[in-house]
């Protein structure tokens, strides 16, 4: 009885320890093979690949477009707005210089000058109040100067 | 006797004096006018090729030995688009073989391939493709036409006849007034819609010698045919007046308003068309 007993807890101590192994190598075997898909879907290219490329490219897309259509209202935006609109072309450029080589020719360019004119906008925009703080400065002086000969 | 044999060589003398100092006195002038005239630096400007041969782009960085130099004329393109969309939308640069294009960006939907592509139309015709993958053919002498007689489709006299004339070749700026032209402002898959600038203010640019009249710069005009980025800030790269120090010499030399004009855009030789209130002439 008591011999029945321990090799029934032996062959069930087999089974555990097989059961562990065959997880184990079943685990290694599913986390070799999703690196393994990982790693070569890009290499390789295929629908993978050209789906994210295509996803990433649309979004660059929508931002461009988003910023690059409001060229023609660059003198009616603050300096804040302009100097936001820089900084996301600057943002813009790095995504962009990752896509293929006409596209990336044809839409640097373009960024290039979009981007031109909203900073030479923003200087424009900085003569102005420099200008006019020293209009006001000027004319504060005229005032005091006034006061001071009444 | 004595008294006015010295007056007489007295006399003399004088009239010597004087004519020297006659002579000095014009010597003077002609160094000071020649000064001036130096200074004032004469424009004579340069004459313009026949307005067929106009703005005429050779584009030979790629293909020059095979299939052949491009010819690219600006009086067929200009009548159907504006500047703005082939050099800001499209991304052509403003200087011969500057862009980079070649066979496989005209392919991929870029360059000439944005509207030659086989698909698009244009006043219901089919636009030929660019670059196509089908083998060499004479379609490619459409393009690639230096040298080559009788290949290419449109000719300048013929296709000119109906629009109206100026002092130098076409009057583009009144054949878009009077709608015989509608340049075209977007092409699809490329184009941003973008709605026109309000509020465009117009000024007038002073000219560096007193006998020469301002120029009355029209905003609106340009930008009819150009958009903001353009110009600004490659061409006119301060907002500051007065700041810009340009010439009819730096024109000649293709800097500011000779990026055009001179080049595509009316010649320097149209003087009334920028100094609008001087009297006509044509050198």
């Amino acid at each position: 009885m008591l011999f029945k007993a321990m090799l029934f807890k032996a062959t069930l101590f087999k089974a555990m320890i097989f059961k562990a192994k065959f997880d184990t190598a079943l685990i290694t075997l599913l986390l070799f093979l999703g690196l393994a898909a990982l790693c070569s879907a890009p290499a390789v290219g295929g629908p993978y690949a050209a789906a994210q490329t295509g996803a990433s490219q649309e979004s660059w897309q929508k931002e461009f477009d988003e910023i690059c259509a409001q060229t023609e209202d660059a003198m009616t935006f603050s300096q804040a707005e302009l100097a936001d609109l820089i900084r996301r072309c600057d943002n813009l450029k790095p995504r962009i210089e990752k896509s293929d080589e006409s596209r990336r020719k044809v839409y640097l360019e373009r960024l290039r000058k979009c981007r031109g004119l909203y900073a030479y906008v923003l200087d424009a925009k900085k003569l102005d109040a420099q200008k006019l703080d020293a209009q006001k400065l000027d004319a504060q002086k005229l005032d005091a100067q006034k006061k001071e000969k009444k | 006797m004595h008294k006015s044999s010295m007056r007489k060589s007295s006399m003399r003398k004088r009239k010597r004096r004087n004519e020297r100092e006659r002579r000095l006195l014009t010597l003077t002038c002609g160094i000071l006018l020649l000064a001036y005239l130096a200074s004032a630096q004469i424009y004579l400007p340069p004459h313009a090729p026949e307005p067929s041969e106009y703005g005429k782009v050779i584009l030979n960085h790629y293909s020059a030995a095979e299939p052949g130099a491009v010819v690219f004329d600006h009086w067929l393109h200009r009548s159907k688009f504006t500047c703005r969309v082939c050099h800001v939308d499209v991304g052509f640069a403003m200087e011969a073989n500057a862009t980079g294009i070649n066979a496989q960006t005209n392919r991929e939907g870029f360059h000439c391939g944005a509207c030659h592509d086989g698909k698009k139309m244009f006043d219901g015709k089919t636009i030929f493709a660019a670059c196509s993958a089908a083998p060499r053919d004479q379609r490619c002498d459409r393009c690639h036409s230096l040298g080559k007689k009788g290949v290419r489709k449109y000719e300048y006299k013929e296709f000119t006849a109906r629009f109206p004339k100026g002092i130098y070749g076409v009057n583009w700026e009144r054949a878009e007034e009077t709608g015989i032209i509608k340049p075209v402002d977007f092409v699809e898959g490329l184009s941003v819609s973008i709605p026109k600038m309000k509020n465009r203010k117009d000024l007038s640019v002073e000219a560096a010698f007193p006998w020469v009249h301002p120029i009355d710069f029209s905003h609106e005009k340009h930008s009819v045919w150009n958009g903001c980025e353009l110009c600004h800030p490659e061409i006119f790269p301060t907002a500051e007046k007065g700041t810009l120090q340009f010439s009819m010499f730096s024109n000649i030399e293709g800097h500011y308003c000779g990026a055009c004009h001179g080049k595509v855009a009316f010649p320097l030789n149209n003087c009334q068309a920028c100094h609008a209130r001087a009297p006509v002439w044509v050198p």
